[in-house]
């Protein structure tokens, strides 16, 4: 796996974008010197069958990192997303948000780890994966994992698998928007918090427009 | 320091069931093979079938290897330096009584086995070794027409009900372990409630390893008929020793359609010495199945004790409506590991489990928890929920968390979160300033912690789980 250093005080955003036209698998190794700061998104678009293995080394003291990820598979795609964050010195914060949609036939498989080391005291790290099942044929796992050696830490994850809310539902549908506009409303709310986090603007709109797109062909709901 | 002191006082404190009975015991020799199996199974007088059953299993475990999945660190296990079978000698002069000194033994770990002393509603299965020692209560049971007994005299006496169920849920080539435990199980409990009986009183299986060199495999059967309902609880505990012990016993429970069953454990076996020497292995196969309709299934354990524990007690949600719950506080302290955790499987409609776990770990423990939940495609409107939060108490310890969440059904919902903190310093300071000690404050703090998870116990568990709380954590807080 190639290595990115992110030197001490630096910091490094990227967005990644796994589509169609580019699929492939994608693996990331990042290692974070002293208060270096990263942003780091990958989003799977429809059609693209990947596997994403992100590895983020906290080395340095006060390192921040934010990763976070998007998958969108209403189709036959099988997505696998694998993470490791390793907190090995005291001081760093690292937060992850990963939000995937299936469909179809498609099979997502999360699986996150986060490991403190014994003497990475005072770390903060912070997990979240939600999944939505659209399809009965679809199938969705989630292995959220934590390995925590020290004890000044503040540490948690969450992790769900369902389906869209009925009562959300209702409501639109009661004020005259359609059902397949209703359920487009809410998956793009469910994945908006990451979009919403890509701290360049041109990113961001880009990244938007492509998932609300690919969100549209979700049809067979 | 003065409050090191005092907490270096305590931590120094024994583990109080430490105590051997000297009772005249009979051994048969050390090793595993078929001829032990055989001799086991002729010492115990079975039937063929048992004895074919046995060997079948012996034959899937040769082929087996020990799992190594686990967040565990096992030292190697010579199976064939173990005695798979001990029992006291009875008195030939007195067959009806219990050897005074076993009763005395059991007097003092405060299970009283003379029904007049008994607690009142409490009916006990007390195994000593590889053997039931007695079982109370036995006619007030059978008038309501529960059967409660000793593995060994169920086998004699109701074989067709345990022919029937037996191994129906964990098969015997289930696991390694499991696999063992077919082959060379000796007693255990074995519990019927017909069709729409109630259970008067709690039942109890009481467990104690008390010879040398031997490890214990017992095997516990429980049926709850149509509509019935029972509470059943199970403790343990073991003499202190340098040598590590094994116990790997097999639970099976069967909840027919609308019936209830209660499963509650305390287990406190010997945890080994503050330098990690010593303690019991406990490497446990636990399951149970919802079969029929509306049925309900709950387990709480309270987890103190073992050098080392596997345990994963378990529910296949099979019946529509039915639902499970598991209820669980592991505690680790000084060496000990633990890797425990549960799993649910929905496979009918409206399945609902939920999941309440709290870890607490402390000297230079390493305490994991591990679970799965599975919702098949067949699962509709299935639900769980899961929590699991852990304590760490020291930088010397470790707390994990692993769970897996698989669903195959879109109307399923399945939900999990962890957390990971240590006992918040405005918490003891709060404490401290309101003239409680440190020790006694985190005692408290843990308690509360686990409230939720001791309240679920039936009153004379949750009595000793508490003590037991906070007899595990002496000496961790400095």
């Amino acid at each position: 796996m190639p290595v990115t250093a992110v030197a001490a005080g630096e910091s490094l955003n990227r967005s990644i974008v796994i589509g169609r036209e580019d699929p492939g698998d994608c693996l990331l190794h990042v290692v974070m010197a002293a208060d270096s700061h990263l942003d780091l998104s990958v989003i799977v678009l429809p059609g693209a069958s990947s596997r994403v293995n992100l590895r983020v080394d906290m080395e340095g003291p006060g390192a921040e990192a934010y990763i976070s990820g998007i998958y969108l598979c209403p189709g036959a795609e099988e997505v696998s997303i694998r993470t490791d964050v390793n907190h090995k010195v005291p001081h760093c914060v690292s937060r992850q948000l990963f939000k995937g949609i299936a469909g179809g036939t498609a099979k997502t498989d999360f699986y996150g780890k986060i490991v403190v080391a014994q003497d990475a005291q005072k770390t903060e790290a912070y997990q979240e994966n939600h999944n939505l099942l659209i399809s009965d044929s679809a199938r969705m796992d989630t292995r959220p994992q934590l390995e925590i050696y020290a004890d000044d830490v503040k540490c948690s994850h969450g992790a769900t698998v369902g389906r869209l809310n009925e009562d959300e539902q209702f409501y639109m549908r009661s004020r005259g928007i359609p059902e397949s506009e209703a359920m487009t409303l809410q998956m793009l709310s469910f994945i908006s918090p990451v979009i919403g986090h890509i701290p360049d603007i041109q990113t961001r709109e880009n990244v938007s427009r492509i998932a609300e797109q690919a969100i549209r062909s979700f049809r067979e709901v | 320091m003065d409050e090191k002191n005092i907490l270096e006082d305590i931590a120094r404190k024994e583990y109080e069931h430490g105590f051997v009975t000297d009772v005249e015991q009979e051994f048969i020799p050390k090793g595993l093979n078929e001829d032990i199996i055989r001799m086991i199974s002729a010492k115990k007088e079975e039937p063929q079938w048992l004895l074919d059953f046995r060997l079948e299993a012996f034959r899937k475990w040769q082929k087996m290897k020990m799992p190594q999945w686990a967040h565990l660190d096992i030292p190697e296990i010579d199976f064939q330096d173990i005695i798979y079978y001990a029992a006291p000698k009875k008195d030939s002069d007195r067959p009806k009584e219990i050897d005074p000194e076993l009763a005395e033994t059991f007097e003092k770990l405060g299970i009283p086995l003379h029904e007049r002393a008994a607690l009142a509603g409490v009916a006990v299965d007390a195994v000593f070794d590889s053997v039931s020692v007695t079982t109370t209560f036995r006619q007030a049971l059978a008038d309501k027409g529960i059967i409660f007994c000793s593995f060994s005299e169920a086998v004699r006496e109701h074989p067709d009900l345990v022919r029937r169920y037996l191994a129906t849920v964990v098969p015997s080539g289930d696991n390694f372990y499991a696999a063992l435990n077919s082959a060379v199980f000796s007693d255990g409990s074995f519990c019927y409630i017909p069709k729409g009986v109630r259970c008067p009183m709690e039942l109890s299986s009481y467990f104690r390893i008390n010879a040398k060199g031997t490890g214990q495999f017992e095997r516990t059967l429980i049926v709850a008929d149509e509509g019935s309902y029972v509470s059943y609880m199970e403790g343990c505990t073991a003499p202190m020793r340098d040598e590590n012990q094994l116990h790997a016993a097999v639970v099976e429970i069967v909840v027919e359609k609308d019936a209830e069953v209660k499963y509650s454990t305390v287990q406190n076996w010997y945890p080994g010495d503050a330098q990690g020497r010593g303690g019991i292995f406990n490497f446990v196969t636990k399951r149970g199945i919802c079969k029929g309709t509306g049925s309900h299934l709950s387990w709480t354990q309270v987890e103190t004790g073992s050098a080392i524990t596997w345990k994963y007690p378990s529910t296949i949600l099979k019946g529509d409506n039915s639902s499970s719950e598991f209820y669980s506080v592991a505690v680790t302290n000084n060496f000990q590991q633990a890797d425990t955790g549960t799993k649910m499987i929905h496979i009918g409609k409206n399945t609902r489990s939920r999941i309440v776990s709290k870890g607490i770990s402390a000297g230079r423990s390493q305490n994991s928890y591990r679970g799965l939940v599975k919702m098949l495609p067949g699962a509709d409107n299935a639900r769980n929920f899961s929590q699991c939060d852990s304590l760490l108490i020291g930088d010397r310890c470790g707390a994990h968390t692993f769970p897996s969440i698989e669903n195959a059904n879109r109307t399923a919902v399945v939900e999990h979160e962890a957390t990971t903190s240590k006992i918040s310093e405005d918490q003891l300071f709060y404490c401290n300033q309101r003239g409680i000690g440190p020790e006694e404050a985190v005692g408290l703090i843990v308690n509360g912690y686990a409230r939720e998870v001791l309240s679920k116990l039936p009153m004379e568990f949750a009595v000793e789980a508490q003590k037991l709380l906070q007899v595990s954590l002496e000496g961790s807080v400095g």
